[in-house]
């Protein structure tokens, strides 16, 4: 039962922080909330059993992609302009949003870590399973996996140089 | 993995090599002609593959299921994408370097689209797409002159990821209904799921045909189709409208069968209704085309449409499936051949920027062969008898005969029917006047002249002697 309010309330959270995200006209903030949303969605991963999602949903989604994003958008706005502009985003109440909805899933978080038993309805998926799984019958899926983000990478590249040669 | 699995995975692992090997290539020497003849014998290589893994019937795990059926149309994308390449290879003349990607690429779409038609498992018809989309997004883009590609690639991007968001939502439902993701899982336990919760089943089925609608661009999904196929480069036009959709086509055509989505009716319905408005909307949207790849992508709309038919009919056949899916089979391998020879033609005679019909004022008369190709595939298109197109729509036809769908039989007729006056416009604009600024002397085609050659023969041979291709795919 306590399992069922708790997913409610991180289904609620990260529903709220996607509309925020969406309706944001500022690339910047639109991002903080989308972390919050993904930080939402790892807490209902950690809630159905899946520790090992959750912590990747962190690692690679919150972090690197999150982070990627962050770090391209502000280095597209260097210089003097850039400062000013950066000290606007950064105001006070910009956090306020962000910051009590992340306390929301962290007080979630820090109750579930409490609590002995985990979640009675389903088995946890350790990343040994899911590893089992990958390499196993799924090997042509990770195999494949690679070819795309190969195909990803050559198409960025040749677009992305094309960009430069524009320029100079 | 043993022996057996690996010489049925085979022409996956045959295309994956080629492009590594083109990878290697390009960072020892980049020379594009060097690069066109590896792809070119990564493709033969793999047709060998195709046909040596037919001779195993191995189980290769649940992501892909490798029956004579998906290896029959792999080798047909295989072929398509070797018409692509003879195409290609003087498309990109006029930019001095780096061509190479090109190929790397076009491998890459071709082996996406490989998995495409054998995939048996949700992930691997969502890998097996992307991978064949985003190469395409790259080739759409590949040329450095003019914006047009670019406005194509975005387009063609935008909308895809809108397609592919689309297609794992409607997923996602369906494995909430059934709790698995193989197609044939889902087809067995959706019985039971549907009883729990029937929204839930065919919310997520229609979501996903929408998403498969998308990529097949049938009516309402079909905006970016006409900019798509104008902007793009026109080898690659041909890869898009061949390849891609094909793939695409069987991949649907899989998951309704193995997924048994053609159980319920409602569905089936909104099935009906997506195939009438594509054969209505397509071919009465390319009535007033000026440009003639604008008109092959609404043509293309209004085949596609056809072709739904056929999935429709399925389940009313009782006994009789084999002659549904021996009629999937038929028209796709014909329109395919019909769309290749077209589009050769096109990417011949019509040169990047000006595929406007004025280009093709009294081909006759200086290019003969090319435009009695033409001539022969837009016959074909429409379905006159002696072509590819014939025999096809008569296999649809019988289909829908015996199923008694007479809605679905009358829209085919109407949409037929006025399919063939731009189709005839076409002929007609190519036997006018030469015009003015055409009087020059014509370009030479030198040896694209019989790849256009035979094309057409192969669109008279099925249409005028199909009795082999018809005894080959019935015993698929």
């Amino acid at each position: 039962m306590l399992e069922v309010v708790l997913f409610y309330i991180a289904s609620a959270v990260a529903l709220l922080a996607t509309i925020l995200a969406m309706t944001r006209a500022n690339a910047i903030h639109a991002l903080i909330y989308l972390i919050i949303s993904l930080l939402a969605v790892a807490v209902i991963f950690f809630l159905i059993g899946a520790p090992f999602a959750a912590a990747l949903e962190i690692v690679i989604y919150a972090g690197a992609i999150m982070v990627l994003f962050v770090f391209v958008i502000m280095m597209l706005n260097l210089g003097e302009r850039g400062d000013a502009r950066e000290r606007q985003w950064l105001q006070p109440k910009i956090w306020f949003g962000p910051a009590i909805l992340s306390a929301v899933l962290l007080a979630e978080i820090v109750y579930l870590m409490g609590t002995v038993q985990g979640p009675a309805t389903v088995g946890i998926v350790t990343p040994k399973a899911v590893g089992l799984a990958l390499f196993g019958p799924y090997v042509v899926a990770v195999e494949l996996a690679a070819m795309l983000l190969l195909a990803g990478l050559v198409g960025s590249y040749h677009l992305g140089r094309r960009a430069l040669e524009r320029r100079h | 993995m043993n022996s057996d699995q690996l010489l049925v995975l085979s022409p996956i692992i045959s295309l994956s090599l080629t492009a590594l090997i083109l990878m290697i290539q390009a960072s020892i020497k980049r020379d594009h002609r060097i690069a066109w003849w590896i792809s070119t014998l990564g493709l033969l290589t793999t047709l060998l593959s195709i046909y040596s893994a037919s001779n195993f019937s191995q189980d290769v795990g649940p992501l892909l299921k490798v029956d004579a059926w998906g290896l029959w149309f792999s080798a047909l994308l295989i072929f398509c994408a070797l018409i692509t390449l003879a195409l290609s290879r003087d498309i990109f003349h006029t930019q001095a370097d780096t061509k190479e990607e090109y190929y790397l690429l076009l491998i890459l779409s071709t082996l996406g689209a490989v998995v495409l038609v054998q995939a048996a498992h949700t992930a691997s018809l969502l890998l097996g797409m992307e991978l064949m989309g985003i190469a395409l997004y790259a080739m759409i883009a590949f040329p450095k002159s003019g914006d047009l590609p670019l406005e194509a690639a975005v387009k063609y991007l935008v909308l895809s990821a809108c397609a592919s968001a689309m297609l794992l939502f409607g997923f996602a439902l369906l494995y909430g209904a059934t709790g698995d993701l193989s197609f044939a899982g889902m087809g067995a336990k959706a019985a039971s799921g549907y009883l729990n919760n029937p929204l839930l089943v065919l919310a997520g089925a229609a979501i996903v045909l929408a998403g498969m609608g998308f990529k097949l661009s049938l009516v309402p999904f079909h905006m970016w189709t006409p900019d798509v196929y104008q902007g793009a480069p026109t080898a690659v036009t041909t890869f898009l409208a061949t390849l891609s959709k094909g793939a695409m086509f069987v991949a649907m055509v899989r998951l309704i069968l193995d997924g048994q989505l053609y159980r319920y009716e409602s569905l089936m319905n909104a099935l009906s209704v997506v195939a009438v408005a594509s054969m209505l909307v397509g071919n009465w949207l390319a009535l007033r085309q000026q440009q003639i790849k604008r008109l092959i992508a609404y043509s293309s709309t209004a085949h596609f449409g056809y072709l739904l038919v056929a999935i429709i009919a399925l389940p009313h056949l009782g006994d009789t499936q084999q002659l549904g899916r021996a009629a999937i089979s038929f028209y796709l391998v014909a329109y395919i051949v019909t769309t290749l020879a077209a589009l050769t033609v096109i990417a011949n005679v019509g040169g990047e920027e000006d595929s406007d019909m004025q280009a093709f004022d009294g081909l006759f008369w200086r290019h003969p062969a090319q435009a009695i190709t033409l001539a022969v595939a837009m016959l074909s298109f429409a379905g006159i008898p002696l072509t590819a197109g014939f025999m096809g729509k008569f296999y649809l036809i019988t289909l829908t005969l015996n199923a008694q769908l007479w809605l679905l039989l009358g829209t085919l007729m109407i949409g037929s029917a006025i399919a063939i006056y731009y189709y005839l416009r076409v002929i007609f604009t190519m036997s006018a006047e030469p015009h003015q600024l055409n009087k020059g002397s014509p370009t030479v085609l030198g040896w694209r002249n019989p790849v256009a050659l035979l094309l057409m023969l192969a669109v008279l041979a099925i249409g005028s002697w199909p009795q082999p291709l018809i005894d080959l795919i019935g015993r698929l």
